[in-house]
């Protein structure tokens, strides 16, 4: 196919007028209100929001496997369509989605050959060393606790190195200790390419810990009601959580979503 | 190995005594069945496994050969039958539109009148093993090609969404998704399928083969030779339940997990105004029924077919409607048929019952179940029509004899069906009902009887043309009323009219008592278990 994924510089994400209603005029649903946004490239932004408020839909709309109903997407000056073709975008989804007749290895490995990439047995074993999967290699999912099955999905994610990262709730079943890990290390690995990520997490620390800035949702119709910058320095690491900024901003994002929650109760 | 998530396998049990509990139980069954023998001994009905196993050793030679030859012609029929239902499924997936008119047609097929269709085939084929692979092709098709619909459709969609991540299209989908999720079902089918290939290859057997099973079944029960029968049977039997077992084992070597839920109803047609929902099926069914009629004509035109007995729509309509005896021929079809369904949904109905009742008390008291599913698992494969002249020799020609036959015949499918429903309640709600010291019978109606709902609905629908299978060859073997046996007497008299309009008949009630119960298991599982409906 086109030129290896690996070479190019990281996309900016735009997205013009996106909305997205579910149903027809009958039973309709809007699940995301028009929005603009603009996704910097190589930076990492982390939606919260309500749950329902359509965050997985803004990230599937991003990557092409839902059609806006009104509004564009463009990767890079790419359509999404364009993009996966080239195995220029990952996704993670909010259940693992690992294949059960493969073992961990099979999984991560499907990436590549999905994305039509030459076998690397080597990353593949890399990548599952590094989300701390060593010894589960020729596990089954079924074998695996739910967030040993996430972190699998996120070696999958990362192994064709894509320049958009796509991440729907990559640690909801991880616990507390293991999050905070993660939430060290794995971000060294798209930092260091500078890959362009849009994390979503029901955490407040979590999205403040990994972001350049955080998007905050109002309930559904989702629309963004705050766009809070993230001006901590990197890389992060726990004594990132000490930072005197770090409390202000979590404080600022908390407080965008209960405003968020209120304005949606008055009404 | 020393990540905090390692999985540590369960722990066994400290020393235990190992569980004697199934030889047991099968070596009391076994004792059980000769006491019993010895009990009516002198009444031609049942053998004990000991005569059984003297008549085998003195006939060791002829029943191998006959089992070589039904073994061949099952197999070839067993091929033949679930390369139909992949080709057809893989049909109904590329083409979806195709997909209700495909399943209409491979219903009415499969609704065809074995004994009916046995003895047409037997007229094409001449002699040789045409018919009996026919048969046994047209005996599994369709429970592997409804398998494999499921199958088809069972996979979550986020793993197609992940595919599609990579940009990659439905020929990527199929062969690296649906096929590998379609696999613990396609088994699951096989399994089905095996002892119904040989109960197929058994039947077309009985309509004039030279050698088989089933021509020394037909020989042995035209002469009550009660050791015989049982002996077939028996050979019968514990050939379905090995395939059915080395089945099973490939499966588990192939690391698939028996699928939790087989043979699901079609899709349901939503929130779509009440007359387009009753409208789309209608014109559907219509539009089957046309491609049944052009394909009928169209291949007797085709392969120049003589109208003699092959007989064309146009004959059957003019036999039925237009002919000077019309009038006479659709009283004579249509009384024998009301015979027929007099003691076929009796039979029906009881066997449907006391399947659930069973599975349900054997969940009650759970000791039994360890025991009562293998059995009843060996029992399901049992050809039991070939012992049906001896439970008509026992409870004589009339209406009890049909019904327990039907009732027998849909007992055991039913009772494995709810019992694997029950065993599958899932785990976290019989722990909410444990969690409140709920007793037995409280769980069992709580919990346990909606998670057998779709099961119980599954064989249902699938008992619907095995009650027709059962009650008319049962007439036809055994007690001579109904339509069995004017199917029978019609085919050996060439009145190819009747049989071709009895074959019809048949075919169209039992395909539209099929949709019926889809859609009152529809009704009902959307109220009780709407999770379980497949989307
Ligand atoms: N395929 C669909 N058809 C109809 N409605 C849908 C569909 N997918 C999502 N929705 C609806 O759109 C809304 C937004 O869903 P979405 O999954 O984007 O929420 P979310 O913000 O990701 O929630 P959560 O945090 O719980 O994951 C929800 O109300 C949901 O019911
Ligand atoms: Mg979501």
């Amino acid at each position: 196919m086109a030129a290896e994924p690996r070479d190019r510089p990281p996309p900016e994400v735009r997205c013009q007028g996106l909305a997205k209603t579910y149903g027809d005029a009958g039973g309709a649903l809007m699940a995301l209100s028009t929005t603009d946004l603009v996704f910097e490239a190589g930076r990492t932004t982390a939606l919260v929001g309500p749950s329902g408020c359509g965050k997985s839909t803004l990230l599937r709309l991003i990557a092409g496997l839902e059609s806006p109903t009104t509004g564009s997407v463009e990767i890079g000056g790419e359509s999404p369509l364009a993009v996966r073709k080239r195995a220029g975008l990952a996704m993670a989804f909010q259940d693992a989605s690992l294949l059960p007749w493969r073992t961990v290895r099979g999984n991560v490995a499907l990436a590549l050959q999905l994305g039509r990439m030459p076998s690397d047995g080597e990353a593949v074993d890399r990548l599952i060393s590094l989300v701390g999967l060593d010894g589960f290699e020729d596990s089954r999912p079924s074998q695996l606790s739910g967030g040993m099955r996430q972190r699998a999905a996120i070696a999958r994610c990362l192994v064709t190195e894509p320049g958009l990262l796509l991440l729907d709730e990559p640690f909801g079943a991880v616990d507390e200790l293991t999050r905070l890990r993660l939430n060290q290390d794995l971000p060294r690995l798209w930092e260091k390419r500078g890959t362009t990520t849009i994390l979503v997490t029901h955490s407040i620390t979590e999205a403040v810990l990994l972001s350049d800035r955080v998007l905050v949702f109002s309930a559904r119709p989702g629309r963004v009601v705050a766009d809070i910058p993230v001006a901590l320095p990197r890389p992060r690491s726990r004594d990132s959580l000490e930072h005197p900024r770090f409390r202000m901003i979590t404080d600022q994002v908390s407080a965008a979503l209960m405003e968020g929650w209120q304005a949606d109760a008055a009404q | 190995m020393t990540s905090p998530g390692l999985a540590v396998p369960r722990a066994a049990a400290p020393t235990r005594w190992p569980d004697f509990s199934r030889p047991l139980a099968i070596i009391g069954m076994v004792i059980g069945w000769e006491l019993l023998a010895r009990l009516l001994a002198g009444s031609y009905i049942l053998s004990g496994p000991i005569d059984i196993l003297a008549y085998l050793l003195g006939n060791a030679g002829l029943m191998t050969r006959a089992l070589l030859v039904t073994l061949e012609a099952a197999a070839w029929g067993f091929l033949w039958g679930n390369l139909a239902a992949c080709g057809l499924a893989l049909v109904a997936l590329l083409l979806p539109r195709l997909q209700p008119l495909i399943s209409g047609l491979a219903l009415i097929f499969f609704c065809l009148p074995l004994v009916a269709t046995g003895p047409i085939l037997r007229v094409l084929y001449g002699t040789g093993t045409g018919p009996q692979v026919t048969l046994a092709a047209l005996a599994v098709y369709y429970t592997t090609y409804l398998c494999l619909l499921v199958g088809l459709r069972a996979a979550p969609a986020s793993w197609f969404d992940l595919v599609r991540t990579y940009g990659r299209g439905r020929m990527t989908e199929l062969l690296r998704i649906r096929i590998f999720a379609t696999l613990p079902y396609f088994l699951a089918g096989l399994q089905i399928a095996a002892p119904a290939a040989f109960l197929g290859a058994m039947v077309g057997e009985f309509t004039g083969a030279e050698r088989g099973m089933g021509v020394l079944a037909i020989r042995a029960m035209r002469g009550l030779d009660v050791d015989a029968t049982w002996a077939l049977a028996s050979v019968a039997a514990a050939v379905s339940m090995l395939a059915y077992g080395a089945l099973g084992w490939i499966g588990r070597r192939l690391g698939s997990v028996p699928p939790a839920l087989l043979m699901a109803p079609p899709p349901a047609s939503g929130r779509s105004p009440l007359g387009l929902r009753l409208a789309l099926p209608l014109a559907m069914g219509l539009l089957t029924l046309g491609v049944v009629v052009l394909l009928w004509q169209g291949s007797m035109d085709g392969l120049g077919l003589n109208r003699f007995f092959a007989k064309r729509p146009g004959d059957v309509f003019a036999f039925l409607f237009t002919d000077a005896q019309a009038a006479a021929n659709r009283a004579t079809l249509l009384s024998a048929f009301g015979a027929t369904i007099s003691l076929a949904l009796p039979g029906y109905l009881l066997g449907l019952m006391l399947g659930a009742a069973m599975a349900c008390a054997i969940v009650i008291a759970p000791a039994l179940s360890t025991t009562m599913l293998p059995i009843a698992i060996a029992l399901r494969s049992v050809p039991i029509i070939t012992t049906a002249p001896l439970i008509t020799l026992a409870l004589g020609r009339g209406a009890a004899g049909t019904i327990t036959i039907v009732a027998v015949m849909i007992f055991f499918p039913t009772l494995v069906a709810c019992l694997e429903g029950l065993r599958r309640t899932p785990g976290q709600v019989i722990d909410v009902f444990e969690s409140y010291a709920a007793s037995p019978l409280r769980r069992l109606t709580g919990a346990q009887i909606p998670a057998m709902l779709p099961a119980f609905f599954a064989s249902a629908r699938m008992a619907i043309p095995a009650a027709f299978l059962a009650a008319t060859t049962a007439e036809w073997l055994a007690t001579g009323g109904g339509i069995g046996s004017l199917m029978a007497m019609t085919a050996s008299t060439s009145a190819y009219g009747m049989l071709w309009s009895a074959i019809v008949l048949l075919a169209l009630t039992a395909s539209l008592l099929y949709l019926l119960a889809g859609q009152l298991e529809h009704l009902v599982l959307s109220r009780f278990a709407s999770e379980q409906l497949v989307k």
